[in-house]
């Protein structure tokens, strides 16, 4: 264990956002399933956080709170109206490619092509990011034979198991072993069985050392892994700190009602 | 080196499907079916009874040696009436006319280019909208070529063909072909593009690609480059199977029909249909990018493809287009290989037609990985 992960306060910083801000310009398509008539819809609004090496850092928020836009923001699918945010330093506007190679984006929208097998995905991937052979190989049998996929390194992804394809995507993610892991939704829409795969390979991760920023609705899943917290709501941080400061002794779900309710007013 | 492993990961797709590569040489086999049974149904199965009927006209030793060449089953009479003959041939009752020049033997020998006289003729009539009228013609010429290149140029053989523009023949090729060409190309590139580009897209893998450090260009031409070149197969399969079959469609043999060209025209037309190729390819890639999903790709292109057809057919029966035609799409194309086909190809016209098709790609190619980077098209949700 290193110093840093003892101590979580004095990680060094490795992501950081400042003030991102993201505006949507509705279709009327848009406007019909949000029910308003309104043209614009600020999905991210004044965002900052920063989160450090090491840890797991969880942005927890109800459906449409502006989650997922800020996760694509930091992975650089997507450009903030305003603000800018950093991964190991570099700007996601201004070095988007650099930041491309630092980080790993994961989310059940990414998919790999089951027609191909893990062995040529893991390889292709590695190409694409820049790694040379020898590393990819490298990296393809110590992570192939930590997760259990060796076996299957030339069967088709998508004649494999729903677990077994999960673990394949998130192996591929970290090809080119990236310092920060970003994950929408970890376990979103998957079978308990599935979940837990991608729980304990979050927490596998976080032993390796990587720092990790994920999203998501469900209370359990931050209580279980993240070390700091943030709360969305409609685009803004309520609150932001550790676990423990965050709950300050009551559960999470308590509080995050609480904050809600100050935050939304009675409206549930 | 990344747009290597992109293109080597496009091209493996391709080739370890076969149900792709199926689909992708499919159509020109059936074309060939397809056509070679209207064809003999059309024809008839009797291709070898017709009865071979040749006038000559004038005596030459050439005569014999023609009759020797031609073989059996070729009657050769010597025209009483030369008005009479010509008719015939004109009216498809006598299969051609050959006059030589008076005294052609005699003035043969003696005939020296610098003495500034003409030289001695054979006048060939014949029909080129009749399969047996042509494969003597190019059979008589043949003998005579070869013969006149021994005794060193004492002769000209003067062609006269009876076969008009308006000839079912001529009309068939040279409108016909290069609109199937047309349609052949875009079925090949739409079923592959469609495919990779919408159905990638449509399928989140293009984004798992798209969140790699890879270039968009790179990612643009890691598509456009293999689908290009899986595309050309399927349209050569097609091409093939029209060249093959539409000599039996219209009654033809394959060699008088494939002899009637040279070999620039066929590297024009060729070179016509791969500048092409890429052009459509793009094409369909820009519409696949920016439709959400393959149902929606493919409405869109059937729309640019039944467009393309309407334009290509107008194009293809309007005499005296301008040259303005060159900077115009695949349209260039379709205009050059009827003018190859009627045997007005103009070279400038084909070289810059193919330069036009590769500046539009090249913009197109620009435009996808614009498009690519692209949030509201890409990620728009
Ligand atoms: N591409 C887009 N176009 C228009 N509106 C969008 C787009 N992406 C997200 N939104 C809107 O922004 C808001 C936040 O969305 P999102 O970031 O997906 O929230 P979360 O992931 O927290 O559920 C939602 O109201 C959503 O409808
Ligand atoms: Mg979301």
């Amino acid at each position: 264990m290193t110093e840093q992960a003892i101590f979580p306060e004095m990680g060094e910083e490795i992501v950081r956002a400042e003030g991102l801000r993201k505006t949507f310009t509705l279709s009327r398509k848009q406007q019909k399933i949000e029910k308003t008539g309104i043209t614009r819809k600020t999905a991210v609004d004044g965002l900052s956080f920063s989160a450090y090496r090491g840890q797991i850092y969880g942005l927890l928020g109800p459906n449409g709170a502006g989650k997922t836009t800020t996760l694509r923001i930091l992975s650089t699918l997507i450009r903030p109206d305003a603000g800018d945010a950093f991964v190991c330093g570099c700007s996601v506007l201004k070095e988007p490619q650099k930041v491309r190679d630092k980080i790993g984006f994961m989310t059940s929208e990414l998919k790999l092509d089951g027609f191909f097998t893990p062995d040529y995905l893991f390889r292709f991937f590695g190409e694409m990011h820049g790694v040379d052979k020898d590393t990819i190989e490298k990296r393809k049998t110590e992570l192939f034979s930590r997760f259990g996929i060796d076996k299957f390194a030339q069967v088709r992804v998508k004649d494999l198991s729903t677990g077994m394809k999960q673990k394949i995507s998130l192996v591929v993610s970290i090809v080119h072993d990236p310092d920060v892991i970003i994950f929408d939704e970890p376990t979103n829409g998957l079978d308990v069985l599935t979940a837990k795969v991608v729980t304990d390979f979050l927490a596998e991760l976080k032993n390796m050392g990587k720092s990790i920023i994920l999203s998501t609705h469900i209370f359990s899943l931050v209580e279980k892994l993240c070390d700091r917290v943030s709360i969305i709501i409609d685009g803004k941080s309520v609150a932001d700190g550790t676990l423990e400061d965050i709950c300050a002794g009551d559960t999470l779900e308590s509080k995050f009602f609480e904050i809600y309710k100050n935050v939304k007013g009675d409206e549930l | 080196m990344k747009l290597l492993a992109l293109m080597k990961k496009e091209f493996h797709r391709f080739f370890h499907d076969p149900r792709l590569i199926i689909t992708m040489l499919i159509p020109g086999l059936l074309i060939f079916c397809i056509y070679s049974i209207l064809g003999s149904a059309l024809w008839g199965e009797d291709e070898t009874g017709y009865s071979f009927h040749v006038y000559v006209s004038g005596e030459s030793a050439l005569g014999t040696m023609v009759e020797e060449v031609v073989g059996d089953g070729w009657k050769m009479t010597p025209a009483e009436d030369i008005e009479a003959a010509k008719k015939q041939v004109e009216e498809g009752e006598a299969t051609a006319l050959v006059v030589f020049s008076e005294d052609f033997d005699e003035k043969m020998a003696n005939y020296t280019p610098a003495s500034g006289e003409s030289a001695p003729a054979i006048v060939i009539y014949y029909n080129a909208a009749d399969e047996g009228s042509l494969a003597f013609y190019q059979l008589a010429t043949t003998a005579f070529d070869l013969y006149e290149q021994q005794i060193s140029n004492k002769f000209n053989i003067v062609p006269h063909n009876y076969a008009t523009d308006t000839d079912i023949v001529t009309s068939m090729m040279s409108g016909l072909l290069p609109f199937l060409v047309v349609i052949f190309i875009f079925s090949a590139c739409m079923s592959v593009t469609l495919e990779s580009v919408a159905g990638e897209k449509e399928r989140g893998t293009l984004a798992t690609i798209l969140i790699t450090s890879a270039r968009r260009s790179d990612v643009a031409l890691g598509k456009i480059i293999p689908l290009s070149c899986i595309s050309a197969i399927g349209a050569t399969s097609s091409f093939l199977g029209v060249i093959l079959s539409l000599p039996k469609l219209m009654g033809m043999s394959i060699g008088g029909f494939m002899t009637s060209f040279g070999f620039v025209s066929y590297l024009a037309l060729f070179l016509l249909i791969l500048s092409v190729v890429p052009l459509i390819v793009s094409l369909v890639s820009v519409v696949s990018t920016y439709a959400r999903s393959v149902k929606e790709a493919s409405a869109y292109t059937s729309v640019v493809m039944i467009l393309t057809m309407v334009l290509s057919i107008v194009s293809a029966f309007i005499s005296g287009i301008g040259d303005w035609i060159v900077v115009v799409p695949v349209l260039n194309a379709v205009v050059c290989m009827q003018s190859i086909l009627t045997g007005s190809m103009m070279i400038w016209q084909t070289f810059v037609s193919v330069g036009v098709n590769l500046v539009y790609t090249a913009l197109l190619v620009f435009a996808i990985s614009k498009m690519f980077s692209s949030e509201r098209i890409m990620f728009g949700s």
